[in-house]
């Protein structure tokens, strides 16, 4: 061995020695078991219910063949576009009220604690019991209200001042005016609470600095309380939208889609479609299209909404 | 670390397979028997008396089975829902053993039901005693028995005779007094024509029926929109119409879909007539007291005078999908003891305050009969028909009843809604199919 190679060796001794990275030295493996729960629980249905959507399988009968005939079915029935209708009206004004009132009532409990006024937290609470009770329990107690015989709440008080009896649940429209109130009443709540978060999160020296500047309420509004929530908001506005997109519980405790189908949400029609009619395939056609319509929905909410909250 | 690991898993798998073992050794000792069951129907049945009864039943079968251990399973309370899923599970090879199914629904089961023939004449018990429309059901397309029908119902018209002396036997007359009781501060008749089963089966089917409508052919395929049959259907409705248009059924009975809607309307006491099921004789008679005493019990009116009456039936019946003989012996041993045997039936339905379905359990020592038991009977015997139980049904009465809810809201017309109906029901067949 030379005097060179033996300088070589050593060299190569005193660097340190450098370890071959492998995939389990990364953070991949650790996302597998999430990666394997989302697949089965996510994933998986999703895919199930793609594949269904194109059958005409059914609960009573073994074995399908493979058709279009669900979506034709769902698109061109008389009952289409009263769903579509109705969801539409349902989810818009639902989500509207929603939004303004749970921004309204978040707003009076935070310059409630400013000014340091008594029983804000029981307000605060009672409020997010209306988004704890379930949908169909809702959808009993605004049945009692809405009753039409003597026996209902609200049409016996409209009674004493000489109004009505309102047909709240046998009208067609008025069911889906009662179905649409009922569910602001019930997301109103959970719609609170993130506003009150968001109000929380407006900084006080900004805003202490718009008083002294000489802004007014509604400047202050405008300008700054506004545009700090507006990350907050928009998460509220998806939340809330799908959430009522997909409410169907309330709907068939209050007026099982009728009467006729003037109530009838797009949720409301998949659980009529499966579990009623025991039709698999034009249930899962009628799902994919509500999974379609969420995820539109979202990708416009976060294009349009999320893109105006960055410039401002 | 790694040597911990591989010593941990192989004690794991050790001790799986220790337990796999120790369960394969008592299995042998003791079978299972799967039951499936409303909770209605189980130990766990919200009535105490109902629960201490079937709990009871089911410690004597241990009792008496030592070699059969019993698994209950409870049905979703959504009857459309628990039947699926119990056809999911016949379809998919996992049926339970034993379970509860909706009368009219047996035969869609029957090719995975065992035939109860056998079992039947050993325990003495004879087809032809149980209700004619009962029968018919349980009965199969080759002859055998294929389920045992516990409990039944039927639907009448229910009417204060301090208000109205003669019932109404058709619907000009219901008319003619639901207008008459109206002046007297009474409302017209209460009736379910909104979303809902009870709506079919109590307000169109028995109208429909007594004309000579049929839902669906003898291949079970739709049939109530063409020829007869649509014209049937659409009196049917267009009768219903008229009685709105008059005043005689309020417009608000569109958002009621269910026979047990009228029992709030009765106890505000200002009801003077309702359509219900047999069922609820025991709840106006809880609810009422003594004033109760002014109610009474008649046939349906129908379209027409000399229409031939006709009603509904439902109820309960067993299934035993077993294929081990030992298991369907011990099946049907705890079904004919707890709940079709002369004692069993005559003491479970009258817990439950349903009607038995086996003709001879009505004159029985173990039968208390509930109020208007005579009249029942012979609705059963005489007018009672159960709904047909193809696969087509279940989609045929949800548009039925969104249909007539559509007329009594207003926003369809009769023929309109019936034409719907049979569009949405028929899509995609051929117009020689329809």
């Amino acid at each position: 061995m030379s005097v060179h190679d033996t300088a070589v060796s050593q060299d190569k001794m005193d660097r340190p020695l450098k370890k071959k990275k492998t995939v389990w030295d990364t953070p991949y493996p650790w996302l597998i078991p999430l990666l394997v729960i989302l697949t089965a629980v996510f994933l998986y249905p999703i895919i199930q219910i793609v594949h269904l959507s194109f059958t005409d399988a059914n609960m009573i009968q073994i074995g399908h063949d493979y058709t279009f005939e669900s979506y034709l079915r769902m698109f061109t029935l008389p009952g289409f576009i009263p769903m579509i209708s109705a969801t539409g009206f349902f989810v818009f004004f639902s989500v509207i009220f929603q939004l303004i009132c749970g921004f309204i009532i978040a707003l009076l409990i935070v310059q409630g604690e400013k000014m340091k006024l008594r029983g804000t937290v029981v307000v605060r609470t009672s409020v997010l019991v209306a988004w704890a009770i379930p949908g169909v329990i809702i959808g009993v107690i605004w049945g009692m209200l809405y009753n039409e015989t003597d026996a209902g709440i609200i049409n016996y008080m409209l009674g004493i001042a000489g109004i009505g009896p309102i047909p709240f649940l046998s009208d067609p429209t008025m069911a889906l005016l009662s179905v649409t109130l009922a569910n602001i009443w019930r997301g109103t709540a959970f719609s609170m609470i993130l506003m009150y978060a968001g109000l929380k999160t407006v900084s006080k020296d900004l805003i202490e600095a718009a008083i002294i500047d000489g802004a007014n309420g509604f400047q202050r509004m405008k300008s700054i309380i506004l545009p700090a929530m507006a990350p907050i908001m928009l998460v509220n506005l998806i939340i809330i939208s799908i959430d009522t997109f997909n409410t169907f519980d309330m709907v068939m405790a209050l007026t099982s889609g009728g009467p006729g189908n003037s109530t009838e949400v797009i949720a409301l029609s998949i659980y009529t479609a499966i579990f009623r009619e025991f039709n698999l395939g034009e249930g899962a056609a009628t799902a994919v299209m509500l999974l379609i319509i969420n995820v539109v929905m979202t990708i416009i909410y976060l294009k349009v909404l999320g893109r105006r909250g960055q410039v401002e | 670390m790694k040597k911990t690991i591989i010593t941990g898993i192989t004690c794991l798998m050790l001790a799986g397979a220790a337990g796999c073992s120790g369960e394969d050794s008592s299995a042998k000792d003791q079978d299972t028997l799967t039951w499936l069951t409303t909770s209605g129907y189980s130990p766990d049945a919200p009535s105490e008396g109902t629960a201490d009864y079937i709990s009871e039943k089911v410690q004597k079968f241990e009792e008496t089975h030592p070699d059969m251990n019993m698994k209950i399973s409870l049905q979703s309370s959504n009857i459309d829902e628990a039947m699926a899923r119990l056809l999911e599970q016949a379809n998919t090879g996992r049926a339970p053993d034993m379970a509860a199914i909706d009368g009219y629904m047996l035969d869609r089961y029957m090719e995975y039901l065992q035939p109860l023939d056998e079992l039947m004449e050993e325990r003495g018990l004879e087809p032809n005693d149980f209700l004619p429309f009962a029968e018919e059901v349980i009965r199969g397309e080759d002859g055998q028995i294929y389920g045992l029908y516990m409990s039944t119902d039927t639907r009448m018209l229910y009417y204060n005779k301090e208000v109205i002396e003669e019932p109404p036997e058709t619907w000009e007359e219901v008319i003619e007094v639901s207008k008459e009781v109206q002046k007297e501060g009474y409302q017209g008749l209460v009736l379910p024509v909104g979303i809902g089963e009870g709506t079919t089966v109590t307000s169109i089917l028995p109208l429909f029926w007594s004309q000579g409508g049929e839902l669906v052919d003898e291949a079970g395929n739709p049939s109530f929109g063409k020829g007869k049959n649509r014209e049937a259907m659409i009196k049917t409705f267009d009768t219903l119409y008229r009685a709105r248009e008059e005043g005689a059924i309020s417009k608000r009975m569109a958002s009621s879909g269910q026979e047990n809607d009228a029992n709030g309307e009765v106890a505000a006491g200002n009801t003077a007539m309702f359509l219900g099921g047999s069922w609820q004789a025991a709840t106006i008679e809880e609810t009422l007291g003594d004033d109760f005493e002014n109610w009474e019990v008649a046939s349906l009116p129908m379209i027409e005078e000399g229409d031939e009456t006709a009603s509904s039936a439902g109820g309960w019946a067993w299934g035993i999908f077993a294929e081990d003989p030992e298991k369907q012996e011990a099946a049907f041993d705890f079904l004919m003891d707890s709940f079709i045997s002369e004692q069993g039936m005559g003491e479970f339905t009258s817990l439950q305050g349903s009607l038995p379905a086996r003709e001879s359990v009505y004159d029985s020592e173990y039968y208390d009969p509930g109020p208007f038991n005579d009249e029942f009977l012979e609705s059963l015997e005489t007018e009672a028909r159960a709904r047909p139980g193809a696969p087509s049904y279940n989609e045929i009465s949800v548009q039925l009843q969104t249909s007539i809810s559509q007329v009594i809201s207003g926003s369809k017309e009769p023929e309109q809604a019936v034409d719907d109906a049979w569009e949405i029901v028929t899509f995609g067949e051929s117009e020689d199919d329809k």
